[in-house]
């Protein structure tokens, strides 16, 4: 084995290059320097930092390699020069040789990094509105800053710790040492960094976190929400009263009531309580086939038909081809004939057209009373009077259509039997008439005169109107014109002698003398009822379908 | 005679009145000059950085050293305890001599600055004409304020510049070009740094402006 000193021995060798990692100077006063000792090659080896100055000639040692710890070199403030280059090397020597490192050119004014903010001191402020958060801090212990020879700028940063993903927001501070933070989330814990450089330099590294929490400060505005809730309840409640209070006008407004058909002459609360007995006496007053129970009872009827053939004069301008309503005062064998349907359509204006036939029938009844020179009755004074009918207002409210009864009809339709013509009342006024054939419904009073028709292949309209008393100005009115078969006249008249009669067919009427009652309850099968005096006084017109 | 004194009082209203218009307080011609001495200085960092990115790796060896720079003849301090112990003129003094020692370089540089055999040269000769109305807002500011200083703030130590152009060949041309924005950036360092002491030293009363 010979002994080389500079052979490479298994194991050891000269030191690796040491590597300068970087110099700082944390106030503009010193500085450090730190390398990497590299390899060591085995052997105890030193290190040694030289460094040469731009301005003046000779290499120079580190001053102090203890002041920054290991493999560090600390430059003092007598030692530190600014706007200088230093050219600074670090040799690792040991016993086997030596190592240089490359140089670094180093200026204090390029290398300034200070150190992070100290003392953070974090503060909630609670406040009426909202609480925020005070962040004091000081400068690093070691940077001067009342001379101007530095110039600190800080920067905070806030992030919430709760929150996961949350960012760092960034908050600069200028010169201040001291920060307000608004718009916090109550209940939260917030984690507050601070860092600084001077004038030109590096930043500071972030400093330690400060951790705060921010109190939940719903408790305070409790009573707030507590007065909102209330006033709203409060609120709500007045307007569901209110509306509770109006509900039958929030219902007309929201659900407005579908007009019905108004026909006079009829009742229709009577209909409504939907007792047939009741109704059916409300309804058919008179007896059918209509009888004249006394002398002075005389009929008027009232003769409706298809209006095409017979009564174009009726016509008052109306579109109503259909429905008419002829008057006719015969003698007892006067016959009419009709030969269409009457078709009913919308009730108020079979009302209406009624109301003018009427008035249009009784004209022309009153034409025809002055040729009857053989009628014995007496003339039709309220025939003057049953043409000023018209002017009445011919629809009463009082009475509604008798549509949704339509079994009360049928049943009535059972008992008058219709086919052919009925007649009349008879001019002598007895109470007894001849029935040709068919039933007719005669008002308890008849009128004026007799009056024959006979319905062939169609539906007739025969109206029977109570005697009408001479005080008094009624007329009838068509309550309602039902199932194509039926017509109601309504009237009210002065309370007279109640006389019912029963008609059936062609049978002789049974003229019954009842006490006045407003309301008569007739048995549905036993035929109709002449209503009572002085009261309501239906009278029925009933259409004969042929 | 009334006549007379309301001539006076007007012209001495007028007078009040020009004085106070140009009556800015010192503390606040020092912080605009010190904000403008550190923008300026932010420019040449910047430029400096641009410069690097796209630097030749032998240049870093061939450039000549700061020494050599213009302005290296004047006498600066060098640390914090001989910056402290300048007096405020020959602060404000020093400050505006190298301020002016760098008009003329810097009118080369804009001019060349087109031309340079850089990828961001377009960035670089905006920065230039940046840097030059700063200097000279700075240069105007600094001349007000040694008239209010006094006359012995009012000395200027002359650097020419004798440097007549950056070079033939394109990679002369660019470390030159780097080489000047260099000792402008460390120059501008210095001007800031004055500055800012003697901003500190102006505003006693306030020392949170330090």
């Amino acid at each position: 084995m010979s002994s080389c000193g500079m052979c490479v021995h298994p194991g050891i060798s000269h030191p690796g290059k040491p590597v300068l990692i970087n110099c700082r100077s944390p106030e503009k006063e010193t500085f450090t320097c730190r390398w990497d000792p590299g390899f060591d090659g085995g052997l105890p080896t030193t290190h040694h930092l030289y460094y040469q100055k731009e301005d003046s000639d000779g290499m120079y040692e580190c001053p102090d390699y203890q002041a920054a710890g290991s493999n560090s070199c600390f430059f003092n403030k007598s030692h530190t020069s600014i706007w200088v280059n230093y050219n600074i090397t670090v040799v690792a020597i040991n016993s086997l040789g030596s190592t240089v490192s490359d140089p670094l050119e180093v200026d204090v004014m390029y290398i300034v990094q200070p150190n992070a903010p100290e003392n953070v001191t974090v503060s909630v402020v609670e406040t009426e509105e909202s609480p925020h958060l005070l962040v004091k801090w000081e400068p690093p212990h070691e940077a001067d800053t009342r001379s101007g020879w530095i110039t600190l700028t800080y920067q905070l940063r806030l992030k919430r710790q709760n929150k996961k993903e949350s960012e760092w927001e960034e908050y600069a501070s200028g010169k201040q040492t001291q920060l307000i933070i608004y718009s916090l989330h109550p209940g939260e814990v917030y984690m507050v960094q601070l860092r600084c450089k001077l004038d030109h330099s590096l930043w500071s590294e972030w400093s330690t976190t400060t951790h705060t929490e921010v109190p939940d400060y719903i408790l305070k505005e409790r009573s707030i929400w507590i007065v909102v809730t209330v006033f709203s309840a409060f609120i709500i409640l007045l307007v569901t009263f209110t509306l509770a209070m109006k509900r039958k006008y929030v219902k007309h407004c929201l659900l407005p009531p579908v007009p019905g058909p108004k026909i006079s002459g009829l009742d229709t609360q009577l209909l409504k309580s939907g007792r047939s007995e009741d109704i059916l006496s409300s309804l058919i007053n008179q007896s059918f086939p209509p009888t004249i129970s006394t002398k002075d009872q005389q009929v008027d009827y009232l003769l409706v038909f298809d209006s095409e053939q017979v009564t174009p004069d009726l016509q008052n301008g109306r579109t109503r081809t259909k429905n008419s309503i002829d008057h006719g005062c015969y003698n007892h064998s006067l016959l009419m004939k009709v030969n269409n349907e009457v078709k009913v359509g919308s009730r108020e204006m079979v009302e209406q057209g009624y109301s003018e036939g009427l008035e249009s029938t009784f004209r022309k009844t009153k034409s025809l009373s002055t040729d009857v020179t053989s009628h014995p009755c007496p003339q039709k004074k309220p025939f003057n009077n049953v043409t000023e009918t018209p002017k009445q207002a011919p629809v009463s409210s009082k009475y509604r259509s008798l549509s949704h009864h339509k079994d009360l009809w049928d049943s009535l339709a059972r008992h008058l039997d219709y086919r052919e013509t009925v007649v009349k009342s008879q001019s002598n006024c007895d109470d007894k008439h001849n029935l040709s054939s068919q039933n007719i419904v005669t008002p308890s009073k008849a009128i004026g005169c007799v009056e024959v028709q006979r319905w062939t292949k169609s539906i007739g309209l025969q109206v029977q109107v109570p005697e009408m008393d001479k005080k008094q100005e009624d007329y009838s009115k068509v309550s309602v014109v039902e199932n194509d078969n039926i017509v109601l006249l309504k009237r009210e008249t002065v309370p007279l002698n109640c006389t019912s009669c029963k008609v059936r067919g062609n049978h002789s009427e049974k003229c019954l003398q009842k006490p006045c009652k407003p309301n008569m309850t007739v048995p549905a099968k036993e035929g109709v009822h002449i209503g009572s005096n002085g009261y309501v006084e239906p009278v029925i017109i009933t259409l004969y379908k042929m | 005679m009334a006549r007379r004194s309301q001539g006076t009082k007007l012209h001495l209203a007028v007078l009040c009145l020009v004085v106070s218009c140009h009556a800015i307080g010192l503390s606040d011609l020092m912080e605009r000059a010190s904000q403008r001495s550190d923008k300026l200085h932010s420019l040449s960092t910047s430029l400096n950085k641009d410069l690097d990115s796209h630097f030749p790796p032998m240049g870093r060896v061939m450039m000549p050293r700061p020494s050599m720079c213009h302005t290296s003849s004047l006498q600066t301090p060098k640390d914090k305890e001989q910056a402290l112990r300048v007096s405020e003129n020959e602060l404000i003094s020093l400050a505006r001599s190298l301020l002016l020692a760098w008009n003329d370089p810097l009118l080369l540089l804009s001019s060349e600055a087109p031309t340079l055999p850089h990828p961001s040269n377009g960035d670089i000769s905006s920065k230039i004409r940046e840097l030059q109305d700063y200097s000279k807002s700075l240069g105007d500011g600094l001349d007000i304020l040694v008239n209010k200083m006094g006359p012995s703030s009012q000395y200027i130590s002359s650097m020419p510049f004798k440097g007549g152009d950056l070079g033939n060949d394109k990679t002369s041309r660019l470390i030159n070009f780097h080489f000047l924005m260099s000792c402008f950036r460390r120059d501008s360092h210095k001007i800031d740094s004055f500055l800012k002491v003697l901003r500190c030293r102006a505003t006693k009363m306030r020392p949170e402006t330090c």
